[in-house]
């Protein structure tokens, strides 16, 4: 007899209408997925090495340094300039026009002439041009209080308190890391084919990985031109619990609605991981035993995960609670036999909210890697065919395929204001994407096609009248306002995760919600809003610095050790 | 200047937006300009033509107004964009060999991508014809006949677009720059402008989500 045969993945993937809701997606955690986690494992696999060509910096802090990684077939560079930044002019909007370091991400090793050109163009950010040969661009500011902090603690002989470590995380927050073309770097379409850059955002992952060794150097070097021969260097562990913030705002959200495909190709990745757990009939004590531990470090970093945000804090007051419901039950669940992480997972569903139900799925996935780890290899976007529309599909199976993927916004009445109060839109300002109130502000006009559900109703209506069996190349040439939810549609009849199925621009939208859903593919933690469309992140936190990788056994770095705080 | 390709087709699809296009109809003329420009061709020149002509006029004036017979606009010149995407739409019309023809289309260079793309679906390559030139392509790759002709014609009287079972041979693959003069660039941000909401105070505060200190 082989049960095994007669109950393989016969645990589908979870509802798209399940998951695609913002409030869940608004719940996601890191997992083996998340793309700093897929480099990591790179670059520990591949033996990358490293090295620091380059450090020059006065007493300000102002010079340049370069940092090389070496890959087994060619090198990038991070380039990272330091500025003298006056407190008043520290601002991590995206209207900034100043930051404290400015850096781009260079694909080989720069000569004199491209660190002239760059010292040109990298500080201005937006208003500088860099070329081909440049693969990111990006910048960083101090958080000023742990900076001055540690610079005063080393300085004076003595380490930093890791409570001061702790509150904030990080000694620099990027502000935006820019890559794919952005400013006249390099598209991606020219490194996707090498093997390192195919998981999505590895060149803007490298680079903040690079900058945070970048950070730990400079202000080593800063409390050494303070202190002289009486600094102290900064504790090794207290190092690699800092990681680099970030802070993100509106740019972001409609990132998951303009790359559908990639949207959907990041949650199947990861659904189907999920159910290949929830498929394994029985799991062997070692398994049981990772699952366990990470459980408990997953419970330090929820402990030490801090917001000041009221609706954050409820969140965070619920995840703990649940994750220590989780824990009580887990001890004394059997792990072992009878799918055990289906009915883990199923006892979840019914016990705990989608926060912990999200933190759970993401550590059913930590004792597979061997299971897991290859679906990197899906999560980016090749298939450029899917823009094409099909004028031959009916009439009758788009309303099949309106119904299935969007029957939430076809039951949703958008007369009403509350549905559709929002608007997104694009100031002249600096670009970026804004959301505005339709009914108080004259930004209709200027609307993006960032409401999907919508739009997807009003197509449906234009629909009703068309006989069923007309194929729609003949609906298209009449009604050219509704082509891009035809080519939504039939991206999403084929790829069921692409499309966010809830409302992106009613009273209720919380922007922060698309935002932690693409943070947490990225592999950020402690995510703290600091209001409905704006937060803070830490990227990197308790990661192996360069040095430090050959030695890294297991990829559990994103969970902090077990042993600093009383889980 | 030296663009990367995402710089231009996000150019491309706020000119024509801000032209009038709708958004779907926008994308599909952001993905034609980057197709050119990847191919050394003068995609941005010729939206920006386009656009110019056809600025805020109604799709319905510039589409086909049918698609039984040879292609027409209800009036003057068809859109090249509109006509290409209909016949991408229905590129299964050419799978048989019979000739698809628009008959007056301005800027016919700019039909070439989504025949390009119509080639990809169908899996043969597709020629274009107008006035003398011939251009070939299995949607990656791109053959002009005779390179010293002039391709950037304002208007031809007839494209014909018909599957070809010629090999593509020496050909042009696409490259990852694309190369637009400041002028044209200028000229297509005139469009571009249109698509965004002056900015206000309020929005400023509001639209951004600023409010707390981020100093710390």
């Amino acid at each position: 007899m082989r049960p095994e045969a007669t109950t393989a993945q016969t645990i589908a993937r979870r509802d798209p209408a399940v998951v695609m809701r913002l409030s869940r997606l608004g719940s996601f955690h890191q997992s083996r997925l998340s793309f700093m986690r897929i480099l990591t494992r790179r670059m520990t696999r591949e033996n990358w090495t490293f090295s620091r060509p380059v450090f020059a910096f006065d007493a300000r802090g102002v010079g340049h340094a370069v940092y090389c990684a070496h890959t087994p077939d060619r090198t990038y560079s991070l380039i990272a300039f330091g500025h003298d930044l006056p407190p008043e002019d520290r601002s991590d909007r995206v209207i900034a026009t100043r930051w404290d370091s400015t850096f781009t991400l260079f694909d080989g090793v720069p000569d004199a002439a491209d660190i002239a050109r760059l010292r040109k163009n990298i500080p201005l950010q937006e208003a500088g041009r860099v070329s081909a040969k440049e693969l990111s661009v990006s910048r960083a500011n101090r958080s000023v209080r742990l900076w001055d902090h540690v610079v005063s603690c080393l300085a004076a002989g003595e380490q930093p308190a890791q409570a001061e470590v702790d509150r904030v995380g990080y000694l620099m927050r990027t502000t935006a890391v820019y890559g794919s073309g952005k400013l006249g770097a390099a598209d991606r379409e020219m490194i996707a084919d090498r093997p390192e850059c195919a998981a999505p955002f590895q060149i803007e992952m490298l680079s903040v990985f690079l900058t945070r060794n970048y950070v730990r150097d400079l202000v080593q070097h800063m409390a050494s031109l303070k202190g002289g021969a009486a600094t102290v260097t900064l504790d090794a562990e207290i190092a690699r619990s800092l990681g680099i913030g970030n802070s993100t705002g509106l740019g972001m959200a409609p990132f998951l609605i303009n790359h559908p495909m990639l949207l959907n190709n990041w949650i199947a990745a990861r659904e189907e991981a999920i159910a290949i757990v929830r498929n394994l009939p029985r799991a062997n004590p070692a398994e049981a035993q990772t699952f366990r531990a990470l459980l408990g470090r997953a419970r330090v970093s929820a402990e030490r995960w801090q917001s000041a945000h009221p609706l954050q804090i409820n969140k965070l007051r619920q995840l703990r609670g649940d994750l220590r419901a989780l824990a009580d039950h887990v001890a004394q669940a059997d792990l072992r036999t009878g799918h055990p992480w289906d009915r883990l997972y199923r006892w979840a569903e019914d016990t705990l909210g989608e926060d912990a139900q999200e933190c759970l799925a993401s550590l059913l996935m930590e004792p597979y890697g061997a299971l897991v780890d290859p679906l990197a290899d899906r999560m980016s976007d090749q298939n450029s065919a899917a823009f094409r529309i099909d004028g031959t599909m009916r009439v009758g199976e788009l309303r099949a395929i309106l119904a299935r993927a969007y029957g939430w916004a076809l039951d949703t009445d958008w007369t009403q204001q509350q549905h559709c109060a929002r608007a997104w839109y694009v100031s002249a300002e600096k670009l970026e994407p804004r959301l505005g109130e339709r009914f108080e502000e004259p930004i209709a006009p200027y609307e993006q096609p960032l409401a999907p559900g919508r739009d997807a109703a009003a197509l449906a209506g234009a629909l009703q009248s068309m006989d069923g069996d007309a194929p729609l190349a003949g609906f298209l040439l009449a009604h050219p306002e509704h082509r891009h939810s035809v080519r939504r549609a039939q991206i999403v009849a084929r790829a069921p995760y692409a499309e966010i199925r809830d409302n992106t621009i009613g009273s209720e939208l919380m922007p922060i919600d698309m935002l932690r859903c693409k943070l947490s593919f990225f592999g950020a933690t402690h995510f703290d809003p600091r209001s409905d469309r704006w937060v803070r992140i830490c990227m990197f936190g308790n990661a192996p610095y360069p040095e430090e990788l050959a030695g890294t056994q297991a990829d559990d770095w994103s969970y902090p050790p077990a042993h600093e705080a009383g889980a | 200047m030296s663009h990367s390709l995402n710089e231009i087709a996000a150019h491309a699809k706020r000119a024509a937006r801000g032209a009038g296009l709708s958004w779907g109809m926008a994308e599909e003329a952001a993905r034609a300009t980057r197709w050119l420009a990847a191919h050394d061709l003068a995609g941005p020149a010729l939206l920006c033509d386009v656009l110019a002509r056809n600025d805020g006029l109604p799709h319905a004036q510039v589409a086909p107004v049918s698609l039984i017979g040879d292609w027409h606009a209800r009036g003057g010149a068809l859109c090249p964009l509109a006509a290409g995407a209909t016949l991408n739409d229905c590129a299964d019309r050419l799978a048989d060999g019979r000739p698809v023809r628009m008959l007056s289309v301005s800027c016919p260079l700019l039909v070439v991508p989504f025949v390009a793309w119509a080639a990809i679906h169908l899996k043969a390559p597709v020629r274009v014809t107008y006035d003398n030139v011939r251009i070939d392509t299995d949607g990656d790759s791109i053959r002009i006949d005779d390179p010293h002709r002039q391709i950037n014609v304002a208007k031809a009287a007839t494209v014909t677009c018909q599957r070809t079972d010629a090999p593509i041979g020496t050909t042009q693959r696409p490259g990852l720059r694309g190369s637009v003069t400041p002028d044209i660039w200028a000229r297509l941000d005139v469009f571009a402008q249109r698509t965004f909401a002056p900015a206000t105070e309020a929005s400023r505060l509001l639209g951004a989500g600023a409010g707390l200190s981020d100093n710390d």
